[in-house]
């Protein structure tokens, strides 16, 4: 387990650790089977690209929210928990995708004792395409209150 | 160009009601096998010793998981009944006549987190259309529909709000 991060430690501007994943058809095929969702793009690469006009299958946009999700309750800690995640879909993440999930902090305030952090959010990939922007709001314990 | 929203009159679905759906009891086997999928190895969502030492007191959903743990109502159907893109209904494509006339891609989501979806909870969600819109540009027409989705466990404690905003277009090439 990672060190617990306090609000009195963060400062605006700073970027938090980023995350890597890599996208792949065996994770694709996990996620769309578990949830059962039967949408073609995600599984039948000829149906994808000749039917409507992808690169290949994609992977659920779902999962940005997932890698966000892991990104930022793993920063927050134990003592921290995401509270908000605003995701906007611009540009698929296929099979091959290296992706670089990072943050950065914008703003933090105190809110009924407890600290806020928000945050801008993206997800590149290896080409440093932003695939999913998103933001962010972090609660993180603050030292003085423990 | 004259206005689709107007011709398939789906101004009138703002407000409009999603039926409230109560989920089945949510898997240890589904949540472990969903962490696998997005290859999250918090413990919580697998390791029952570890995750009954947290702060939870047991095994919880990661927390994007919140809208499968009801699992989507009409989502299950025979492969005849299924469209040729393999759906036949997603989360915030509202159940209006017509709407799967267009192709439907996600614009974007919001979500706050209020507690976790824990094994064995039965989720609920309500929804309701927020917002239904147009955008007439260069390369066609796009409407753009907001929901807004709660989603309660059995104990009617709110576990998490969710806002999705679909763009439907005229069917050509589309996805997601």
């Amino acid at each position: 387990m990672a060190s617990q991060v306090y609000y009195d430690d963060v400062s605006v501007g700073q970027e938090i650790p980023s995350l890597t994943k890599d996208v792949n058809t065996v994770n694709i095929l996990m996620y769309v089977a578990v949830v059962w969702l039967m949408d073609r793009i995600h599984f039948d690469s000829p149906y994808a690209v000749k039917r409507r006009g992808l690169p290949d299958v994609v992977a659920p946009g779902n999962m940005a929210g997932d890698y966000y999700a892991q990104l930022l309750t793993g920063w927050a800690g134990e003592k921290g928990r995401l509270r908000k995640l605003g995701l906007q879909f611009r540009n698929f993440m296929v099979p091959g995708n290296v992706l670089t999930c990072g943050g950065r902090i914008t703003a933090k305030t105190v809110e009924d004792g407890k600290g806020r952090v928000d945050l801008d959010l993206w997800i590149k990939n290896q080409d440093g395409v932003v695939c999913v922007p998103g933001k962010g709001v972090v609660e993180l314990p603050i030292r003085a209150a423990q | 160009m004259g206005s689709l929203l107007d011709k398939l009159g789906w101004r009138k679905f703002v407000g409009h009601e999603y039926p409230a759906h109560t989920g089945e009891p949510v898997l240890a086997r589904d949540i472990r096998r969903y962490a696998l999928a997005i290859d999250d190895d918090n413990p919580i969502f697998f390791d029952e010793a570890a995750a009954k030492a947290g702060r939870y007191g047991g095994l919880t959903a990661p927390l994007n998981y919140i809208s499968w743990a009801v699992g989507v109502p009409g989502a299950e159907k025979r492969t005849k009944d299924l469209g040729e893109d393999g759906l036949s209904s997603f989360v915030g494509v509202p159940d209006i006549p017509g709407a799967w006339s267009l192709g439907w891609v996600r614009g974007g989501e919001e979500l706050e987190f209020f507690k976790p979806v824990h094994v064995n909870d039965r989720v609920t969600v309500r929804g309701r259309v927020t917002g239904v819109t147009e955008k007439i540009g260069k390369s066609g027409t796009l409407i753009f529909v907001s929901s807004e989705f709660t989603y309660t466990n059995q104990n009617d404690e709110m576990l998490a709000k969710h806002v999705v905003t679909m763009i439907a277009s005229p069917r050509k090439e589309q996805a997601q």
